[in-house]
């Protein structure tokens, strides 16, 4: 938790002033409390109290005895829950199936939106507002609606995709255990590519137009100036999508919930995420759902964490 | 649990105790049938519940106690988040006085420490309610619930199509593997049913009617058999269905599954008594074309045995009620009053739990279901499945896990990792693990 205040900066403007000497010490004034405090409050109901709630949660077990007869006992474990969910052979197995997902999704979606936003960055583009509205279009779609739209279009009684592919010749199953990962890529992909690629576009808009005036000076042509000129400019967004992205497919829920009643290939305990949605609201077990929980949450602060001071230490610093 | 005792012995030991409880109360407590509370000042109840329609039974009782007022609620059906939210309630002491809870789930609210001990309102109301439903709510001899109905399973088969091919109603599973086999032959695209693989309250059913249950109790014990001879029989018998690519391993219930419906290509679906309306819903354009037989034997059976989808639904009376005694009341009228339960059997909800269904005028003619199945009386199929459901099924305090551990297992089988077989005894070991877990006391039999 302190990691991610600090990378926020709210564990720093609580401790007060005096001990950094980066900034100059500033008399705190009443107005702006005043402004920023509906902020804290919400914020510190919302997000820390559920946060430190689920936390508390983690550490305590529901046991009975016998044959259940009488009623439970919640009896502090330590951490006794973590224990038992890395212990448990189905959510370890669903921590690497989501690791997968990332190796697929993450180049995807990044080479998808990187793409699409050249594509209307580019000199010859027309109908730009027109396209843009279309490809950020998906976003609108919610992702239950995205999910059974997609599962029509795979389960082969209702597709007319499935039987097009299957006259052609080319796979088709797109439910079978092989292909149910990239089927949900498929989804992800459509969906956000167009969110992806607006954060894009914006950074495109930010570049000054002589850098292309004096690169076309030089003889260069579009595709030369999207890939040296733009491609290195969009660093900073590119890493930012990249994080989004990461985040997205560890979090991974949506698109396996609703696919689950159309195929064998997804189980109770697919991604993380689905295995304590499980524990919580199908078994009724809140605290192994919460440890769960926290371990998925910590997962994803390392990864992301990590993958940004991986792109950061390389010379040149995204942001 | 006394799951050595047979029922007869139990019920009267229940109705002993009942008789004993009224009396010790004596004046202070109303008798049977005087109803709870004062017009003037009506006892308030909530009511927590996702049947569609029950409304009406709401009002009715209302209308016809003054004495108690009843608010429905409606909640997400159990096992998507009502239970969950229910628990919880209890937990932070705001709880409904009632709850909508599955035969399947009352053992694990049990564990939970959410319900309460009506015994001393409803131990005398036994004899209204079909034995082995009744037998879901009472625990160590105790009355927790009031049981409202069942699913008890038969097979709904597309009679057109089995008249063309000269196949008649499977009475056997053998009858069932040939007619699969015929159907195949006849047309390549069409099959006798799905293996659900989907659904553990079926797969459970098919296990429940072979034989030998999977959860008893020995002495302050649970004893888990899920791994026992009756259910490995049942396993590869459909594991070899499936190696011959004799049935559909599609989830049911599903839209291929509807639409494999409307087109034939499933003929037939073993299915609960609410299944009907799955069908008539889904493949309107079929009427007139089904029929119902009885669930398939297994050979050597000295009598008809049948099986229940998930067991069925209960009125629970939730730990925390203030009002015990009216809240008994209401369960049990709103599941044994003929009023009631002809609204709630029209509502599709499942088979009645009360023993006497000759006040139910919608069992004996019903314009919206009967002409579907080719003007067939189907609710005397299901009236007879029922009774033959076995007595000694209990379900464990852990359902959900059980059904999650199943499908997931089962859905590994139908992909090929390992056989059916395999998968029970997977399912048996996970439940160990689990009840362990919880602190129970367990041990694995076969």
């Amino acid at each position: 938790m302190a990691e991610v205040l600090r990378h926020r900066g709210i564990g720093t403007e609580a401790a007060g002033a005096g001990e950094r000497p980066r900034r100059p010490s500033r008399r705190p004034r009443a107005h702006v409390a005043v402004f920023v405090a509906p902020f804290f409050v919400a914020f510190a109901l919302f997000f820390l109290a559920p946060i430190g709630y689920a936390i508390h949660q983690s550490f305590f077990k529901l046991t009975s005895s016998g044959l259940g007869l009488t009623e439970p006992t919640l009896e502090f474990t330590g951490l006794g829950n973590y224990a038992r969910a890395l212990g448990d052979a189905a959510f370890t197995a669903s921590i690497g199936r989501v690791l997968l997902f990332s190796l697929i999704e993450v180049p995807a979606m990044v080479v998808c939106s990187l793409a699409l936003a050249l594509l209307l960055d580019s000199a010859r583009a027309r109908f730009r507002a027109f396209f843009r509205v279309s490809f950020f279009l998906p976003y609108g779609v919610p992702g239950v609606i995205a999910s059974l739209l997609w599962g029509f279009l795979y389960v082969p009684q209702t597709s007319p995709l499935v039987d097009a592919l299957a006259a052609a010749g080319l796979p088709h199953d797109f439910l079978s255990p092989g292909m149910i990962l990239p089927a949900i890529a498929n989804i992800a992909t459509w969906q956000f590519a167009g969110y992806n690629m607006l954060v894009l576009v914006a950074g495109l808009q930010a570049v000054p137009p002589e850098l292309y005036e004096a690169a076309r000076v030089d003889g260069a042509g579009e595709l030369r100036i999207a890939w040296h000129i733009k491609v290195p400019l969009l660093r900073a967004p590119l890493i930012l999508i990249t994080v989004f992205t990461l985040i997205g497919t560890l979090q991974l829920f949506v698109e396996p919930l609703i696919l689950k009643p159309m195929t064998t290939a997804i189980n109770s305990d697919f991604t993380p995420n689905l295995a304590a949605y499980n524990q919580a609201f199908g078994q009724s077990d809140i605290h192994l759902a919460s440890a769960e929980a926290t371990l998925i949450a910590i997962m994803a602060f390392v990864i992301s964490f990590g993958f940004l001071r991986l792109v950061n230490r390389k010379g040149n610093r995204a942001w | 649990m006394g799951s050595k005792v047979p029922g007869l012995a139990r019920l009267t030991a229940l109705a002993v105790a009942a008789g004993l409880a009224v009396a010790a109360c004596g004046a202070t407590e109303p008798e049977g049938g005087t109803a709870v509370g004062d017009p003037a000042q009506p006892v308030s109840l909530t009511f927590w519940s996702w049947v569609p329609n029950i409304q009406k039974a709401v009002d009715a009782f209302n209308a016809s106690h003054p004495g108690i007022k009843v608010k429905l609620e409606t909640i997400t059906p159990g096992p998507d988040g009502g239970y969950a939210k229910m628990l919880a309630g209890v937990k932070a002491g705001n709880a409904p006085d009632v709850a909508q809870v599955g035969y399947d789930s009352l053992p694990s609210f049990l564990v939970n420490g959410a319900l309460q001990d009506i015994t001393e309102y409803a131990g005398d109301d036994a004899a209204k309610f079909v034995d082995w439903q009744w037998q879901t709510g009472v625990f160590g001899g105790k009355v927790y619930a009031i049981p409202q109905a069942s699913g008890p399973m038969g097979f709904y088969y597309r009679k057109d199509l089995f008249d063309k091919w000269g196949i008649e109603a499977p009475k056997t599973w053998d009858d069932f593997a040939a007619a699969a086999k015929t159907i195949q032959a006849k047309d390549k695209k069409a099959y006798i049913s799905t293996f659900a693989a989907n659904q553990a309250p079926w797969m459970i059913a098919l296990a429940q009617q072979a034989g030998q249950q999977w959860f008893g109790t020995e002495g302050d014990s649970w004893k888990v058999t899920i791994d026992n001879p009756d259910t490995r029989r049942m396993a590869a018998f459909w594991q070899k269905l499936l190696d011959d690519k004799l049935v559909k391993t599609e989830a049911d219930m599903s839209n291929a599954w509807y639409k494999d419906l409307q087109t034939g290509a499933i003929t037939g679906w073993i299915g609960g008594s609410w299944g009907d309306a799955i069908i008539r819903g889904n493949a309107p354009d079929t009427a007139g074309k089904w029929a119902v037989a009885p669930m398939p034997q297994w050979p050597g059976a000295a009598k008809t045995v049948s099986a229940s989808w998930g067991g069925g639904s209960a009125s629970a009376v939730l730990k925390g009620t203030k009002n015990a005694a009216a809240a008994t009341e209401f369960a049990v009228w709103l599941n044994s009053a003929p009023e009631s339960v002809n609204i709630l059997l029209s509502a599709g909800y499942g088979w009645p739990s009360v023993k006497d269904t000759s006040q139910i005028p919608n069992l004996r003619k019903d314009d919206t279901v009967f002409p579907f199945y080719g003007g067939q009386n189907i609710w005397d199929v299901f009236k007879e499945a029922d009774a033959a459901v076995t007595l000694d099924w209990r379900w464990p305090p852990v359902s959900d896990a059980l059904y999650a551990s199943l499908t997931d297992n089962a859905k590994a089988a139908v992909q090929g990792e390992g056989t059916l077989t395999d998968a029970f005894a997977r399912t048996q070991q996970a439940m160990v693990e689990q009840m362990k877990a919880k602190g129970l006391s367990v041990t694995a039999g076969g």
